[in-house]
């Protein structure tokens, strides 16, 4: 960070920083600890729900986890005369609530993450819920409704710190989650969570399991979530469920949808603003509800990225006009690393959906370095194969033989880490990540990107990037799409936004790509220069497999094509052969027409 | 016997007040995926309403039903039309925090206009309870039931028979085609959300004779009727119906067997099970991701 | 920061400097003045500010709605003769929305901002044993709690410890309750099988546990320990397996709301087991929402605002119909929060203004006669910071739409429906005789 902006950052810091010497008493201290708090808990919900999508409405709860784990665990080692005279046992109760939430991240995670939206929205609530009755109901161990008092006050060595000094603690601890959420997101594991929230399935076509991914973060989430709590029990010396209401949760999703989801200070503006905001309306006490949901509609309404978006989209670079490719530079193609493309069979495999065959028995063979072409008219079947293919479906029965072994493949990342990876024919960008950023993502798997890797960004990690950027940035100079490399890519021309679905699944270094479709919405130059990328990958060694409409393509570039009507093959052979196939010309045609 | 059947039909009694909350999910999120997360407290304008036409201006409720569901129902034109659609249109998911944000200005708006001590409301027919057997039930109950049946069964011939709820369900399918097809999809999204409101608006017009006018009367009954709407599956209108039944009668049992503290902690973990289990619903169908 | 400022030192002039330092003089001046003017309004002839952080929005306004009014016309009165020591009385209010997080806030600003010297407690108990301890230790304010009635909030680690507790209650406390309800309906009414239903959340769960240790110790339990949840409109279960327990009475801890839905549900399955409530219901909104449904149950409570009233009281309850233009919804608060204020008073004329001279004050007063009761005795000692103790609890009956106390004489309990009627009580249905 140079320039005015880390000028900014430190003029924050040091203003935040001199907040208790300019104030007296401890009422401005103390807001301001409750602020750093919340905005930690914020910022754990921001990665969560702003930067991957996944809504919690749950995290006031994984937040008591927090409190109740380290206000329970003090209060006993307090007694400890060790422990009392180095306080010791505070931190070391902190530390064992963000455990503890974190732990209950994954009870919470594994469930709720199977499910989407709404779904997952009821998930959390319903934690939240049964987290908050059994702290009423669990009189013996939480107090009920009473809480936990005498909570131990924080202390470092013997020095037992009252509100004032308490708030440099925080402070620090912000700054830190503040920091720890920048480097998380600017790292490889980053991308894959940003990717999240645009797409899942293309995520998934590119060998991560997003599943497990999700869970990881909502894990983060969670210790943030947890960390927050601990501090906010020894801070306030006393907790009770009324905390850790659902209410709570709902407080904390607005914090960070007001302050601007999925930005960096957006958290910390929202919690901020909602936290110190009422305490400004002490003379509105019968409107100030009202007052407060008009705000909070206003700001959705008038800005629908947060406080912060409005910061940070008058930023965004405008996107230039559609523009041709640049032509492809030979020396760049053969510049890629030699491809092994590998066969593959496709032994009877045979799909239904709802008792309507879409796939019936159907067996074929791909060379390896060689594009095999699969063409049919509407509904014959051709996208459910490459869904079988790449792991997006199951098929009812039959096998895919990769290489000569039965692949056994589950699931979309399976495929791809099998070498199979694909396009879609409907395009699955995302979203307003940029070029570049889509290549890495699918580059991702090839390197520890890791979130231990990437919190402690070794000399090596750093290397590691500087490779992976040239990497990326040659996939883009092969597809002719460098000089787009910063833009987002929803701000592309459509046919730009097809190189940079080809350029994603070339990183993951594909044995067998799988095109569907890639010259759909395509015009002649750029499916000539289409036809050109598609050579060279042969050229290179990839096996290629093309599901296209666009029969001038097919027949220039395949070596083999197979023609699928009514989920049967029909005919299978070479181009030339094709192309005078007369029940070919009669199904895919029709009777009357001639072949193109 | 008698304990066990007489506290079944006071859950069944309780489980179709949720089920009728539930259902104004499933119409909107069928339609257009989104959610009036603050159903519960139009539940509870519906029910306020209805104290002042009913108790404050003594208007037969013949007479307050319908004026509840005309006012409920163009309110939430008006509310889809500023906290949702914007919303809608621009692709974002913020409309779960306007929705919510509308709720707390309804209860506020409540508290200022109405107060915040409960009041009761009469039942509409008798008070005395009704023996069956020795099994005894409010005919308010009863007549809750009843209701939450035949709106079910409408809603199923409106799905099913008629030109309207079949535009409903293939704006549910898919908007982009219906709308090449000529369905006006905007005004289906809207209407969904209306009617939604509408029904909420009936269900606190039912409801308020058991619960009492008050501002919180909606908040958590609201919620119950999400956890069901969740249960059964978003998309499946019949199975809310059974789900909330099963669930109110499921809560009295807990209750009447076993202790009222762990009620809410078996019925969400039995939730979250349950969602493990089958992520679409209960009774909801699976849909794979078109790619 | 720093490196920037070095370089500006060694590469201008001291012009640059001298106009630094007036600027962060000026920064220094103005925030002296701030400072000052902040001091300024503590002192002399300026009003002697007294607190209230509570909730005056949501579900449990009405707590805190009445002790503000109960606040405001003591304070009125106070300030009509004259004041104390000739200065004014004034109220500072904040809604604390029920949230602890907020009451704290609210206490620091009060103390540190507003500079009172006493503070009226705040609705939720939570939010008190949340700021007990920052009371104690830092901020060194009186309060007096006329609501919240967790033992615990007066009973803290500052008495524990031995050091001075600033902490005061003029209400109900939750150990007194308990063994007041438990001991009149075992002792006075002669109920031995006593059943419990009390609400899963809020005060009902810590309610639960103190009856349950009380009846423990008189050597009993209950015969069937029933709760409900908060959102309940059907108590059916509950209320059936108190009857097949055999229960005499059954004893409750919840509010007004849920109290209508058990009594509905008693009549509604034609159930006449004696019910009897702590104080939660102890105003004219439980009659307002249970309406006939609500005859009999009897009510634990400090003040009843029907019956035969003391002329001191009488006033006040007319004073508060003309001011605010209806009745009280919960006497208990409003009434306690008057007695607060002059307790306030009382100790300021005797002690001294300073809040740890209010705070000794309030220890040292020998006799009060105050709306809750005729205190003829120490108000607080020391050692006892609950005002109302057990032997000061009234039981009460709902008759007829009014909260009558319930005495006892030879012939048994009775209510006097007026000045010259007295009505018995069966012990068995609480019916009138």
């Amino acid at each position: 960070m140079r320039g005015p902006r880390a000028w900014l950052a430190a003029l924050a810091v040091a203003a935040l920083a001199a907040v208790p010497l300019v104030t007296s008493g401890t009422y401005y201290a103390y807001l301001g600890v409750i602020v750093f708090i919340y905005s930690i808990v914020a910022i754990g919900l921001n990665i969560l729900a702003g930067y991957a999508g996944q809504f919690s409405l749950g995290h006031a709860a994984l937040m008591a986890m927090g409190a109740y784990t380290t206000a329970l665990l003090t209060k006993a080692l307090a007694t400890i005369p060790v422990f009392a005279e180095t306080g010791l046992h505070i931190w070391l109760g902190v530390a064992c609530g963000t455990v503890v939430a974190a732990l209950s991240g994954v009870v919470l995670a594994v469930p709720a993450l199977r499910v989407r939206g709404p779904y997952l929205a009821m998930v959390t609530i319903a934690f939240g819920w049964v987290i908050w009755k059994i702290l009423q109901e669990w009189v013996s161990v939480t107090g009920g409704d009473l809480g936990i008092s005498s909570v131990p006050k924080p202390q470092i060595g013997s020095l037992r710190l009252d509100t004032r000094e308490f708030y440099y603690i925080v402070f620090a601890l912000f700054v830190a989650s503040l920091a720890l959420q920048q480097r998380l997101i600017a790292s490889q594991f980053g991308l894959r969570l940003r990717a999240v929230k645009h797409s899942e399935i293309a995520l998934a076509s590119v060998g991560i399991d997003v599943y497990r991914l999700k869970v990881i973060v909502f894990v983060i989430s969670a210790a943030f979530a947890g960390f927050g709590g601990a501090l906010f029990a020894h801070q306030q010396n006393y907790i009770n469920p009324d905390n850790f209401q659902f209410f709570s949760s709902v407080f904390f999703l607005l914090a960070v949808l007001f302050g601007g989801a999925g930005t960096m200070l957006g958290p910390v503006v929202g919690a901020a603003v909602l936290t110190l905001l009422p305490e400004m309306l002490h003379d509105f006490d019968k409107y100030r509800l009202i007052v407060y949901a008009c705000l909070v509609l206003l700001t959705l309404y008038y800005l629908p990225n947060g406080v912060m978006g409005l910061v940070t989209s008058s930023r965004k670079s405008r996107a230039p006009g559609h523009e041709q490719p640049e032509l492809l530079n030979d020396g760049a193609v053969t510049s890629l690393p030699v491809n092994s493309g590998v066969s593959l069979r496709v032994e009877r495999v045979s799909r239904s959906f709802g008792g309507l065959a879409a796939l019936s028995d159907v067996s074929f063979h791909i060379e390896p370095g060689s594009i095999h072409a699969l063409i049919g008219p509407n509904g014959a079947g051709k996208t459910t194969l490459i869904n079988i293919i790449s792991g997006t479906y199951r098929a009812n029965s039959g096998r895919i033989i990769v290489d000569g072994v039965d692949a056994g493949i589950g699931s979309m990342h399976e495929a791809a880490r099998q070498g199979i990876v694909r396009t879609f024919q409907t395009l699955k960008l995302f979203g307003d990540m940029t070029v570049i950023e889509h290549v890495l993502i699918g580059l991702a798997r090839h390197s520890r990107g890791g979130v231990w890797h990437t919190a402690i960004k070794s000399l090596r990690a750093r290397g590691e990037a500087a490779r992976r950027l040239a990497e990326a940035r040659n996939l883009l100079r092969v597809l002719g799409i460098a000089h787009l490399e910063n833009m987002p890519a929803n701000a592309l021309a459509y046919g730009h936004r097809r190189l940079v679905e080809i350029a994603r699944a070339l990183a993951v270094r594909p044995r067998i790509l799988l095109l569907d479709e890639p010259a759909a919405g395509l015009v002649g130059e750029e499916i000539r220069a289409l036809a050109v990328v598609i050579r060279k990958l042969r050229e290179i060694g990839m096996t290629i497999l093309l599901v296209e409409h666009h029969m001038e393509l097919v027949l220039n570039v395949s070596d083999r094509i197979t023609v699928l009507d009514h989920g049967a093959v029909i005919a299978d052979g070479l181009p030339s052969d094709i192309r005078r196939d007369q029940r070919v010309i009669a199904a895919y045609l029709g009777p009357s027409h001639a072949a193109a | 016997m008698y304990f066990f059947l007489q506290i079944t039909l006071s859950g069944i009694a309780t489980g179709a007040i949720y089920g009728l909350i539930a259902v104004g999910y499933s119409l909107t999120f069928m339609t257009t995926k989104v959610l009036n997360f603050a159903l519960g407290m139009w539940v509870m304008l519906g029910g306020m309403l209805t104290y002042s036409l009913h108790v404050e201006y003594g208007l037969n409720p013949l007479f307050v039903l319908p004026i509840v569901t005309l006012v409920l129902f163009a309110l939430g034109v008006v509310a889809e039309r500023f906290s949702v659609f914007p919303f809608l249109r621009a692709g974002s998911d913020v409309w779960v925090m306007s929705t919510l944000a509308v709720g707390f200005l309804m209860i506020d708006l409540a508290e200022i206009i109405w107060g915040r001590n409960p009041t009761p409301v009469p039942p509409f027919i008798g008070k005395d309870a009704i023996y069956i057997g020795q099994v005894s039930i409010l005919p308010q109950q009863l007549l809750i039931i009843l209701v939450a049946c035949v709106m079910f069964l409408a809603l199923d011939v409106f799905y099913r028979r008629t030109l309207l709820g079949k535009a409903f369900r293939a704006v549910a399918h898919s908007g982009d085609v219906s709308g090449l097809m000529g369905i006006n999809t905007r005004r289906i999204q809207a209407l969904s959300y209306a009617m939604a409101s509408a029904l909420a608006g009936i269900a606190g017009f039912l409801v308020v004779p058991l619960t009492l006018a008050e501002p919180q009367m909606g908040t958590v009954l609201g919620l119950k009727a999400f956890a069901i709407a969740i249960i059964a599956g978003l998309a499946a209108p019949r199975g809310i119906l059974i789900c909330g039944l099963m669930y109110g009668a499921f809560e009295a049992l807990v209750s009447g067997y076993l202790y009222t503290g762990i009620r809410d902690i078996l019925g969400f973990s039995l939730m979250i099970l349950a969602l493990f289990l089958k992520p679409e619903g209960v009774f909801g169908r699976r849909q794979e991701e078109r790619v | 920061m720093a490196e920037g400022g070095g370089e500006v030192n060694t590469f201008n002039s001291t012009e640059v400097n001298m106009s630094d330092k007036t600027f962060v003089s000026q920064i220094a001046a103005a925030a002296a003045a701030v400072i000052f003017a902040a001091m300024g309004s503590a002192q002399a002839q300026e009003p002697i500010k007294i607190g209230f952080a509570g909730a005056l929005s949501g579900p449990a306004s009405f707590v805190g709605i009445e002790i503000k009014r109960g606040s405001e016309i003591a304070i009125d009165e106070i300030n009509a003769k004259g004041g104390i020591k000739g200065r004014k009385l004034v109220l500072v209010a904040r809604d604390d929305e029920h949230n602890p997080v907020k009451t704290v806030a609210q206490y620091r600003e009060l103390v540190e901002r507003e500079k009172v010297v006493g503070i009226v407690g705040a609705t939720n108990s939570a939010s008190m044993l949340a700021v007990a301890p920052i009371v104690n230790d830092t901020l060194k304010v009186p309060v007096i709690c006329p609501a919240t009635d967790a033992t615990e909030i007066t009973e803290n680690d500052a008495k524990k410890n031995g050091r001075d507790n600033y902490l005061f209650r003029v209400g109900m406390y939750g150990t007194g309750q308990a063994n007041f309800m438990v001991d009149t309906m075992t002792k006075k009414f002669g109920h031995k099988k006593i059943g419990l239903l009390t609400w899963t959340g809020g005060w009902g769960v810590t309610g639960r546990g103190e009856l349950q240790r009380r009846l423990k110790e008189n050597g009993l339990s209950p015969v069937t320990d029933e709760t409900f949840d908060n959102n309940d409109t059907d108590m059916t279960p509950q209320v059936i397996k108190l009857q097949n327990a055999g229960a005499q009475s059954i004893l409750n801890y919840a509010l007004v709301r849920e109290n209508t839905f058990v009594v509905k549900t008693k009549e509604k399955l034609k159930d006449g087991t004696p019910y009897v409530s702590a104080w939660g219901i102890a105003g004219p909104a439980f009659w307002k929402a249970a309406g006939d449904a609500a005859e009999g149950v009897l009510t634990s409570t400090t003040v009843t605002i029907d019956g035969p009233q003391s002329p001191e009281r009488m006033a006040f309850i007319n004073e508060y119909q003309r001011r605010y233009n209806e009745g009280m919804s919960a006497a208990v608060f409003a009434v306690g929060a008057y007695d607060a204020i002059y307790l306030f008073k009382t100790s300021m004329e005797r002690n001294g203004l300073e809040p740890k001279q209010i705070r000794d004050g309030l220890e040292k007063i020998p006799e009060f006669n105050g709306l809750v009761k005729h205190f003829k005795r120490p108000v607080f000692t020391r050692d006892r910071h609950n005002a109302v103790t057990e032997e000061d609890m009234i039981m009460t009956r709902w008759t007829n739409g009014k909260l009558l106390e319930v005495k006892f004489d030879s012939k048994g309990p009775y209510v006097e429906i007026d000045a010259k009627t007295k009505k018995y009580i069966d012990k068995a249905t609480m019916k009138l005789l």
